[in-house]
């Protein structure tokens, strides 16, 4: 072509996914188009025609809906549609209507089949389900961040320090361990002859399996190692590493290089890459001995939160230290407050409550707490023992900057400091009588997390409530109605709705408009197939086993939650940096066309969990 | 006027059969489709000059850009843009219109070399073109002078459908309302800045597919509904 058709080549480069092809490419891609012209109320697809071009919005918008009525997307301006079809044989399996009067652009399918053959990164942009979509951006904004020593950047193989220490299946207990010990490693890999790894054997291992069950130290290593072990590759990343070990509850994992055994990855390993100072805080906690020195110790945190963005951490892991190191200051406040008070009376058990006991949280926020105390508890003989020492840890917790809870949701409020027994009767309550307030208590006391004490009383309490309410339609129905209280900021064109007026003009909420409205979708989940958990991410891995909600559905709002909260933390990390105070309000300036995709993404996620809860629970009778 | 006498098929049969052989004999053997084809069995070929003055007798095309328009869509990948260049100096008037400067001019083929690529892409399509007149009275004149004999076709005029709109919408017809950006916005086709033959082309052709997607006819329009003249 002699001239190139630059206005359209401009148009489609600063779009997604067409943004990640190179220039000659989009020139090319520009001058492959159709032009069509599709007026408002028109049928621009039916459910069967053939589709032969990947649609693109120029002006205008359009709407899906599946064969039931419905609606799946609203596209604008720089959309695509019509991409279902395409990666399915070519039928169309929805229909597209159009809602204003639209120009659309059309690229012949055979050169869309063969742009996503080459350029791997478009191609992820289309994968079929929105999760898997959302799932490569991740990886992919994450890649983004370089500079950094990265999870997801990062390959197992770049890791290996030393050629791995092996073992035949016969060699004897007492030698595996003599061998650990000159080697000074934690495990052992065993290996048959032909060198394929058939087992390994940890430190964990010799005391559970061997000690503990009185093994025979002349008993074979292959009785006692954990045989066809779970493995990686040396192209695998960290972040799958850490995956693994995570979900698996394991910290040692086999690597392969080309099926060769290559090495081990250690869960310490991956902590070192990452910065140790999490674990020095939680041990300076540790040592202060009064509220305004482990406040001190705890201004670090800010800092922490921010080199774990840049180390690629996962919004999941810093959730963990960061409610891990509140758990530090709470306990130790406890440990101190025993040293005034003297020794309990009775058994009680400290519970966390909200992000805390979820793990949830990013920045130290206020403080959500409660007591529940044992059966035998006696108001006149034990009432003020409870009260000063609930009044102890809780003003040292305002004082370490867990500011009071506004709700008044802390231990030292008598009403959320009870026996057993009285718990029970509450939670009887909520779920027998859901009104607005009962909900609220309901929302806030489902995350609950013990932290110190005795942990059978609460074991006790979540048994006897979730009994109860598995199954509870009604109760489910009202927290249901309840979860979809909060919506994604999702326009009727697929726009970001933003913040009007006020201090957080022109910006998104992404805590109560993204990342709430998920955990409020996990908890009914949970609720429903009875899972103990309370992580949003744990409760939907469960409920999507226990088959509460659909596996494609669970997927996805893991990829929204993971996606939103990473986008807050970096967000925070950002405003940190620039000595402002963290917050929860993004403006869409902040994001690259990239971002605002899939955030977008993220969003329609949640709108069509929420409307898929809406249903399932026929929330509108309520 | 031959064709006011016996019609434009039979002039045009005529014409094929007087002229010499060559790209406008080659043009003339094939017909476009009758004026009672449905509008979307037909191809268009949206075609816009740039020229350096308004009168085809006196002033010089020096670039033509063009697209098919076929079963409802325009066609970027059959467009086409030729620059021409002219025998006398660009006027700086018309220079500042389209940007093409002598010296942009200077490495192009003259326009015989051009026109008979044109004719090609024109071979039975009906071109259409937002103020036809220019198009009409220049490649007349061009297909005169160089190749013998007249280019006779009937055109579909956007800027002729748009004033047919607003005249039986009853609105007053403003200075500039008709210009092809300001009719695009009223059928909320986007606004291309650049001035450039093709993109000026494929412009017109986009809105004459709004236009015809906004005819409120039962059937879609035939041949003869769309063509102006």
């Amino acid at each position: 072509m002699d001239v190139e058709l630059i206005e359209i080549r401009d148009f489609i480069a600063t779009h997604h996914p067409f943004d990640l092809l190179p220039a000659v490419v989009l020139s090319d891609v520009a001058g492959k188009l159709e032009a069509r012209y599709a007026r408002q109320g028109k049928r621009m697809i039916a459910i069967g025609d053939h589709v032969e071009h990947l649609y693109i919005v120029r002006t205008g918008a359009v709407e899906t809906h599946d064969p039931s009525g419905q609606l799946l997307a609203r596209k604008g301006e720089g959309e695509t549609f019509g991409v279902d079809a395409l990666l399915h044989g070519g039928e169309a399996k929805n229909r597209v209507d159009v809602l204003e009067d639209s120009l659309i652009y059309a690229l012949p399918g055979a050169e869309f089949h063969d742009l996503r053959k080459t350029y791997k990164q478009f191609a992820y942009f289309f994968e079929p389900a929105g999760g898997n979509r959302l799932r490569s951006g991740l990886r992919e904004a994450n890649n983004r961040s370089a500079g950094h020593l990265n999870l997801m950047s990062m390959h197992l193989g770049d890791m290996l320090r030393r050629a791995p220490l092996t073992i035949g299946p016969d060699t004897t207990i007492q030698d595996t361990a003599r061998t650990m010990r000159t080697e000074n490693v934690s495990c052992l890999l065993v290996v048959d002859d032909g060198g394929t790894l058939t087992g390994i054997v940890t430190d964990r291992d010799m005391r559970s399996r061997v000690v503990a069950e009185a093994l025979p130290y002349t008993a074979p290593v292959s009785t006692v190692m954990t045989a066809d072990p779970l493995r990686l590759s040396a192209d695998d990343y960290l972040f799958d590493a850490m995956l693994l070990m995570s979900r698996n509850a394991i910290h040692h994992l086999p690597v392969l290089r080309d099926g060769v055994l290559a090495g081990v990855i250690t869960s310490t390993d991956l902590v070192q890459t990452q910065s140790t100072s999490s674990i020095h805080l939680v041990r300076d906690i540790y040592k202060r001995d009064t509220a305004e020195g482990m406040r001190d110790a705890l201004e670090l945190v800010p800092d922490l939160t921010l080199q774990l963005v840049d180390s690629g951490a996962s919004a999941h892991n810093i959730g963990h230290v960061i409610s891990t190191l509140s758990d530090a200051a709470t306990v130790r406040l406890m440990a101190l407050a025993e040293q005034r008070l003297g020794p309990p009376p009775i058994p009680f058990v400290w519970l966390a409550a909200g992000s805390q006991a979820r793990h949830e949280q990013t920045a130290r926020s206020d403080q959500d707490n409660c007591l529940l105390l044992d059966d035998s508890y006696d108001p006149e003989k034990h009432g003020e023992y409870f009260q000063a020492f609930t009044k102890t840890v809780c003003d040292g917790l305002n004082i370490c900057g867990y500011v009071y809870c506004p709700g008044e949701v802390m231990a030292m409020t008598e009403r959320w400091r009870q026996p057993l027994k009285t718990w029970k009767q509450y939670f009887n309550k909520w779920i027998d009588q859901p009104d607005p307030k009962a909900l609220m208590h309901a929302s806030v006391f489902f995350d609950m997390r013990p932290v110190f004490g005795n942990h059978s009383l609460f074991h006790d309490l979540r048994a006897s409530v979730l009994k109860k309410t598995k199954g509870s339609r009604i109760f489910l129905a009202y927290m249901a109605s309840n979860a979809l209280s909060r919506q994604p900021p999702l326009g009727f064109f697929r726009n970001l709705v933003l913040v009007r007026g006020g201090e957080h003009n022109q910006t998104l909420d992404l805590k109560h408009r993204g990342i709430v409205p998920i955990v409020d979708l996990a908890r009914v989940y949970a609720l429903d197939a009875g899972a103990e958990v309370v992580n949003t991410l744990d409760r939907l891995d469960t409920a999507r086993d226990m088959g509460s909600v659909s596996k494609d559905g669970a997927a996805d709002l893991r990829d929204a939650w993971d996606f939103i909260s990473t986008m807050r933390l970096k967000h925070q990390a950002l405003r940190i940096r620039a000595n402002k105070k963290a917050d929860n309000y993004i403006s869409p300036d902040e994001l690259s066309n990239f971002e605002k995709s899939n955030l977008k993404d993220a969003f329609s996620v949640v709108k069509t969990m929420q409307g898929a809860l809406a249903t399932a629970y026929q929330t509108g009778r309520l | 006027m031959l064709r006011h006498l016996i019609g434009t098929d039979m002039a045009r049969k005529i014409l094929w059969l007087r002229c010499r052989p060559g790209p406008l004999k080659d043009y003339y053997a094939v017909d476009y489709p009758t004026l009672d084809t449905p509008w979307s069995a037909v191809e268009f070929l949206a075609i816009d000059l740039e020229t350096t003055g308004l009168n085809p007798e006196q002033d010089e095309i020096i670039s033509i850009g063009y697209a098919p328009v076929r079963r409802g869509a325009v066609v970027f990948s059959e467009s086409g843009h030729h620059l021409a260049r002219p025998t006398r100096p660009v006027p700086e008037e018309s220079a500042v219109i389209h940007g093409l400067l002598d010296r942009h001019l200077q490495a192009a083929p003259p326009l015989e070399t051009v026109l008979p690529r044109v004719l090609r892409a024109m071979t039975g399509r009906v071109p259409v073109a937002h103020f036809a007149d220019v198009e009409r009275g220049f490649l007349d004149a061009a297909c005169r002078r160089l190749l013998g004999h007249p280019l006779l076709v009937p055109y579909v005029d956007t800027l002729r459908i748009e004033k047919r709109v607003l005249e039986r919408r009853q609105d007053a017809i403003t200075r500039g309302a008709l210009r092809l950006n300001a009719a695009r916005e009223r059928y909320n086709l986007p606004r291309y800045k650049a001035h450039d033959a093709r993109l000026d082309a494929i412009g017109a052709g986009e809105l004459f597919l709004a236009q015809v997607a906004h005819m409120d006819t039962k059937k879609p329009p035939r041949l003869e509904e769309v063509i102006t003249g």
